[in-house]
């Protein structure tokens, strides 16, 4: 085949569309991003505030009858409970908030980076909650004279627990940072 | 200008060349044609208020095309196997009508090529001048000229053994 043969092939394909641009799919994409964020955010909230709320609870009704109930496990109860409320003043903040982006590609990314945003600040809070929350456990046991045994158990369990939530924290910031990234990529195109 | 002026003016660029475009995507990349699409529009839409009619439009946009394929590319060399960070999946919906199978061939062995020669083959085939490519691609004339008689003799050499296993 001659060079100038090549060249007709090429030329011929001037006529056929090669592609058809399915913008709809990119905004698709992006929302669906949104959505998983959103899944993800509110999934977290309700588990947070469920197991506080629940937990808080037990405790408060069985501290009275539970022989070596004390101070410190009033004060874990209340702590749960200032979680719960905390949590759900959040995530009426975050709901208002969240109003505020429209529909289109940008609004849509903007609103799954503000969500991740929160995932992020919410995660990187409840992590260092466990410090309280450890700390008024261990005082617990140590007034009902079970220091050791409750320590150990404390350490233990929020140790595993830090770790688990250091790993979901790295998750969200990762998928705040891939967020971040794309909109750069279409505001600055660097 | 106004975000609604740049807007327009990517819609009728996109519409006088977006085959041209398309074209640089196949030749650089076999696998990831929505990533390098989406990239080159992207440096297509910041390029818009640099441009300053010292140049027609086709050339503009094959420079910045050719220029992002080539970056994409040794970026994409650089960081294989690592997952990209937005991957827009069925953004382009291949027409697969009406190929000629030649033309398949074809993009195979301009894949094969190094990417600056890639870019030559492309101009070259889109009928650019020796003096075109040269402001394009940033390389002498001279060069030019060396490399596309180089590439000429090398696809020919190729589509011989092409014909000759009559596929």
């Amino acid at each position: 085949m001659e060079f100038d043969e090549m060249k007709k092939i090429w030329d011929a394909q001037n006529n056929q569309p090669l592609y058809a641009i399915d913008e709809k799919a990119l905004h698709n994409r992006i929302r669906s991003k949104m959505t998983g964020v959103l899944r993800v955010t509110n999934v977290s909230e309700w588990l947070l505030m469920m197991i506080n709320l629940g937990a808080g609870s037990l405790l408060l009704l069985l501290n009275p009858f539970k022989p070596g109930a004390n101070t410190f496990m009033y004060v874990e109860t209340a702590w749960m409970f200032a979680t719960v409320l905390f949590v759900v003043t959040s995530r009426i903040r975050r709901i208002k908030a969240n109003r505020r982006f429209d529909r289109s590609i940008h609004g849509d990314l903007d609103h799954a980076i503000s969500l991740a945003s929160y995932r992020v600040w919410l995660s990187r809070i409840i992590l260092w909650n466990l410090l309280p929350m450890g700390a008024i456990m261990i005082f617990s046991g140590w007034e009902a004279g079970k220091f050791f045994k409750v320590s150990v158990v404390i350490l233990v369990s929020y140790t595993l627990a830090f770790y688990v939530g250091s790993k979901g924290l790295r998750s969200d910031k990762r998928r705040r940072h891939e967020l971040e990234v794309l909109k750069e990529k279409l505001e600055t195109g660097n | 200008m106004t975000e609604k002026e740049r807007l327009d003016i990517l819609e009728v660029w996109l519409k006088l060349h977006r085959g041209l475009i398309f074209k640089v995507v196949r030749a650089y990349t076999v696998a990831d044609h929505d990533d390098l699409f989406q990239e080159i529009i992207i440096q297509v839409w910041h390029s818009i208020p640099a441009f300053r009619h010292e140049a027609s439009v086709t050339t503009w946009v094959y420079r910045i095309a050719l220029n992002t394929a080539i970056k994409w590319t040794k970026k994409e060399k650089k960081h294989a196997g690592a997952e990209t960070l937005d991957k827009v999946q069925h953004l382009l919906h291949e027409n697969r009508t009406s190929i000629d199978e030649r033309l398949n061939w074809l993009y195979g062995e301009i894949y094969k090529l190094d990417e600056i020669d890639r870019s030559v083959t492309l101009l070259l085939l889109e009928g650019f001048s020796y003096k075109e490519m040269s402001a394009i691609l940033g390389i002498s004339e001279s060069n030019v000229g060396v490399k596309i008689n180089r590439i000429k003799k090398h696809l020919i050499a190729k589509s011989k053994k092409y014909e000759n296993h009559g596929i």
